[in-house]
C-alpha cells in the first residue's frame, strides 16, 4: 500500500535498509522497479547514509523517500536533522516497533517522539499518523505533496500491526501532485549552509522557519472527532474524550459505538496530524469535557503532547500499553 | 553435514534448545568456540557479544556471559569492554552484515588500532533473519530478495580488506563444512587475541532456509562459496 | 456478521498460507475481511499466528483476543494461545492433538497438516455461508498443484472433507 501511494505521488527513488517490520517497503519498490524502469533504489550500507542519500537525491530535485523503524528511527534522525536545518522535503515512513534498543519486531506507538522531537532542534516537522490502510495511502500521498510544497521534513507514522494488514481496499483518493523543482541544478546559482557563524544568524532563520511551520499548520492540519458510527459530524457534547491515534484509534471508535449504544457520553479526539497538532480543535472540544483518557500503546508519548496543546485544566487518565496492542474491550473497560 | 557425527570433545553441552533454523551454520561456530574456551579454562572468562540479525539467537545459549548489542554495533562494544576490563577475552560474534555494511566503519577501526577483540564474522551472504536481502557479501549474480534480477556487485572480501590495515592481527577464513581447520583457526585466534592481537575469522556458513536449499544442495552452495571466498589464513 | 479466526502454529507450518487462501476466498464471496500475521524473531521455529476476520461491514481493528474459531497445529501455539480461548457459546477449537490419531492413521506428513486444517475450516465456513470449499480447493490447486507433495496435499484436504 505504501509502495503504490509513493508511486502514485511521483516518488522516483527509494533508499533503505532491511530492518523489521518496514523491510518488505523496500523489496515491494525494488519488484516495482524491475518493471517500471523509472523508479530507481539503493540498499545503503545503513540507515544513516540510507537518510542523506534522501537528503541528496532530493537536493538534486528527485521526489525520494525511505523507510525504517525502532533503531533505524534512531539512526535516521542524522539525516532528518539535516533536513530539519536545511528545510529539505525529506519523506520517511516510520514503521514502529516495540522500543527502546531493540525491543520486539512487532509493534507499538513508541516512536512519537523520535518522529517530532528526534533531532537537535525544535521539531519542525509535518508527522501524520493514519488509522487504517486507505488513511496509510492517503496520507503518505499528501506527505509527498505537502514535503514539496512547504519543505518540512515529512513523516509517515505507521506501525508493525497496520504494515502486515491486508484486507481489500477501495482506493478513492484523487489529488493532483505537487510537482517537485530541484533546489540545485544547472539552473541555479545557490550556497546552502546548514552551519552558522552568529547565534544571530541560526536565531533568525529559526524564526522564519516557525512563521513557515505556523503557516503550514494552518493548511494542512487534520483531526477527526468521532461520536459513534453514523452519526452526523455536529456530535453531541461530551462527557468523557477518549484521545487514540494511528490503529488504536481504530479499536477506540469501536469502543465509542459501543459506549454510545451503552448511553455514555464519549467521544473520540483522533489527532491524524501529530504535528503540527491540532490544538485549536482539541481545545474547542475539550471545553465541554469533564475528563479525557489517552489511549495509546507507549507510556505516555501521546499524553505529553496532548497536554503540551491542552489549555484548560482538565483531569488526564489513561490506558498506557507500551509496545502492546490495545483492543476495544479494554478500552470499554475503562468506562466501567 | 550432519555435524552429530563429530567426536564427543566437539559436542558441547547448551544451557537451552537452540533457536537457529535447522541446519543453519551458527550451532556449528557455536559449539567449537565453546569447546575451545572450554578446553582453555576460559569459559569464566570470557564475554560474548553478538550482534542484530541471526547472532543474537544465542543469547542464552552457552554457560558464557554474553550480550546483545545492536546492529554493527558489536565490535565497538566489545573494544569499550575490553579496555574497561582487559583480563576478559572479548569475542564479538557477528554477520556479514553487520560487520561488512552498517559495521564496517567500526570493524576497520578496531582492526587498525589493533584491539585485542576475536571477531567472528558468520558469512551467509544474505541477510538472513529479515528474510533474505542482498549482504555486502552477496556474490555476483545472486538472487536475493533485494536483488531479484540478481546482484551486480563484488562481495566484500573482510580478511583480505583488513590485511593492508592492521599488520599485528590474525585473519583467517574458513568453513562449517571443515571443522578440523575450523577448529584450528578458531584457537589461533583466541591465541592471538590473548597476545593483545585483533582477530577475525570468516566462516563460510549454511543459510538452507534463505537459500531455500535441501540437504547436500546446501553444502554444495558453500563450496560455490570458497571459490570466491578463499579459505585460510592470511 | 463478524466471525474472529485466530490460527496459530509453528513457523513453516504454512499458517500464512492458510490465511491467505481463506481470506481470498471470503472475498471474493462480497465480505470484508482483515488478516494479520503475528510473529516473532526466528524465520523457522518461532510461533506463527493468523488473525483472520471476516464481517460484512468494515472491520475497524486487525487483532482481537477472543476468537470464535481457533486453530491449533503445534505445543508451542498451544501455550502461546492460552489467553484466546474462551468458554463462549458457538466457540470451536481445532487443535491437532485431537486429531494426531487420524493424521497418523492415514500418513498425512508434516508438511501437509496445515491443508488437513485447511479442509476442516472450510467446511466450517461453507456451513456459515462464508465461503465455497471447493472455491477454497481451486485456489489451493492453483499455488500450490504444480508442487511436488500435491499427492499428500490433495489426499489431507480429503480426509478433512470426511470429518
Amino acid at each position: 500500500m505504501v509502495v503504490k501511494a509513493c508511486i502514485d505521488a511521483g516518488a522516483k527513488m527509494m533508499f533503505g535498509y532491511p530492518i523489521t517490520p518496514g523491510t518488505e517497503i523496500l523489496s515491494h519498490w525494488i519488484r516495482e522497479a524491475q518493471t517500471d524502469k523509472s523508479l530507481k533504489y539503493l540498499q545503503t550500507e545503513d540507515e544513516i547514509a540510507a537518510g542523506f542519500c534522501v537528503c541528496g537525491a532530493v537536493l538534486a530535485g528527485e521526489k525520494a523517500f525511505t523507510a525504517t523503524a525502532g533503531p533505524g528511527t534512531v539512526l535516521m534522525q542524522d539525516a532528518l536533522s539535516m533536513a530539519d536545518g536545511m528545510r529539505l522535503p525529506v519523506v520517511v515512513i516510520v514503521v514502529q516497533r516495540g522500543g527502546p534498543s531493540s525491543g520486539t519486531v512487532i509493534y507499538s506507538q513508541q516512536e512519537v517522539n523520535l518522529a517530532i522531537h528526534g533531532g537537535n532542534g525544535e521539531g519542525l516537522r509535518l508527522v501524520y499518523s493514519p488509522s487504517n490502510l486507505s488513511e496509510l495511502y492517503e496520507y503518505t500521498r499528501l506527505a509527498f505533496n505537502n514535503a514539496w510544497k512547504y519543505n518540512f521534513p515529512t513523516v509517515v507514522l505507521s506501525d508493525g500491526f497496520l504494515m502486515k494488514t491486508r484486507q481489500l481496499v477501495d482506493l478513492d483518493f484523487k489529488i493532483k501532485n505537487f510537482s517537485a523543482e530541484p533546489i540545485i541544478s544547472e539552473n541555479t546559482q545557490k550556497n546552502i549552509r546548514n552551519i552558522y557563524t552568529f547565534e544571530e544568524e541560526l536565531g533568525e532563520k529559526l524564526a522564519q522557519d516557525k512563521k513557515d511551520f505556523e503557516k503550514m499548520g494552518s493548511e494542512v492540519i487534520k483531526s477527526e472527532v468521532f461520536c459513534g458510527r453514523g452519526q452526523v459530524a455536529t456530535c453531541p457534547y461530551f462527557d468523557e474524550l477518549i484521545i487514540a491515534h494511528g490503529i488504536v484509534a481504530g479499536a477506540a471508535k469501536e469502543a465509542v459505538d459501543e459506549l454510545q449504544k451503552a448511553g455514555k457520553k464519549v467521544g473520540l479526539f483522533r489527532p491524524i496530524t501529530l504535528s503540527p497538532f491540532p490544538k485549536d480543535e482539541l481545545n474547542k472540544l475539550a471545553k465541554s469535557v469533564k475528563k479525557i483518557f489517552i489511549v495509546e500503546s507507549s507510556m505516555g508519548q501521546l499524553r505529553d503532547l496532548v497536554k503540551q496543546n491542552l489549555d484548560a485544566a482538565i483531569e488526564v487518565d489513561g490506558l498506557y500499553k507500551p509496545a502492546e496492542g490495545i483492543e476495544a474491550e479494554e478500552v470499554v473497560k475503562l468506562f466501567e | 553435514m550432519d555435524y552429530q557425527d563429530y567426536p564427543n570433545h566437539y559436542k558441547c553441552c547448551m544451557s537451552k534448545e537452540a533457536k537457529f533454523c535447522p541446519g543453519c551454520g551458527y550451532p556449528v561456530v557455536l559449539r567449537f568456540l565453546h569447546a575451545i574456551l572450554k578446553e582453555k579454562k576460559l569459559e569464566k572468562k570470557t564475554a560474548l557479544g553478538l550482534d542484530i540479525g541471526c547472532s543474537l539467537l544465542a543469547w542464552d545459549l552457552l554457560p558464557i556471559n554474553t550480550f546483545q548489542t545492536h546492529h554493527g554495533r558489536v565490535v565497538p562494544t566489545m573494544v569499550g569492554f575490553n579496555r574497561a576490563k582487559p583480563d576478559l577475552l572479548s569475542v564479538a560474534l557477528v554477520g556479514d552484515g553487520g560487520a561488512y555494511a552498517i559495521g564496517l566503519q567500526s570493524l576497520l577501526w578496531a582492526a587498525m588500532r589493533n584491539d585485542p577483540v576475536l571477531v567472528i564474522v558468520v558469512n551467509n551472504t544474505v541477510y538472513a533473519m529479515t528474510g533474505g536481502q542482498m549482504a555486502p557479501t552477496t556474490m555476483v549474480e545472486q538472487k536475493t530478495d533485494t536483488s531479484p534480477v540478481g546482484n551486480d556487485q563484488p562481495p566484500v572480501l573482510g580478511p583480505e580488506l583488513i590485511r593492508g590495515l592492521s599488520p599485528k592481527a590474525y585473519l583467517a577464513r574458513a568453513a562449517v563444512n571443515d571443522v578440523k581447520q575450523l577448529n584450528i583457526y578458531l584457537n589461533k585466534a583466541v591465541e592471538a587475541c590473548q597476545l593483545g592481537n585483533f582477530a577475525l575469522v570468516e566462516v563460510l556458513s549454511f543459510c538452507p532456509t534463505n537459500w531455500r536449499t535441501k540437504g547436500a544442495e546446501t553444502n554444495e552452495r558453500v563450496e560455490e562459496m570458497k571459490k570466491v571466498f578463499k579459505i585460510g589464513e592470511f | 456478521m463478524l466471525l474472529k479466526i485466530l490460527l496459530s502454529g509453528d513457523g513453516g507450518q504454512g499458517i500464512q498460507l492458510m490465511s491467505d487462501l481463506i481470506c481470498r476466498a471470503a472475498i471474493q464471496r462480497g465480505f470484508f475481511v482483515s488478516h494479520m500475521p503475528n510473529y516473532g524473531l526466528e524465520q523457522r521455529g518461532g510461533v506463527s499466528l493468523a488473525f483472520i476476520q471476516i464481517s460484512n461491514s468494515e472491520i475497524a481493528y486487525p487483532k482481537f483476543s477472543k476468537p470464535d474459531v481457533l486453530v491449533v497445529m503445534s505445543d508451542q501455539a498451544r501455550e502461546r494461545t492460552a489467553n484466546h480461548r474462551c468458554k463462549d457459546i458457538g466457540y470451536l477449537i481445532l487443535d491437532i492433538c485431537d486429531f494426531e490419531k487420524k493424521i497418523d492413521e492415514q500418513k498425512i506428513p508434516r508438511q501437509s497438516q496445515n491443508i488437513f486444517f485447511l479442509g476442516l475450516i472450510a467446511k466450517m465456513l461453507e456451513g456459515k455461508g462464508v465461503l465455497e470449499k471447493d472455491r477454497v480447493f481451486g485456489l489451493l490447486e492453483e499455488k500450490l498443484g504444480k508442487k511436488p507433495n500435491w499427492a499428500e496435499n490433495k489426499k489431507a484436504w480429503g480426509l478433512a472433507k470426511n470429518i
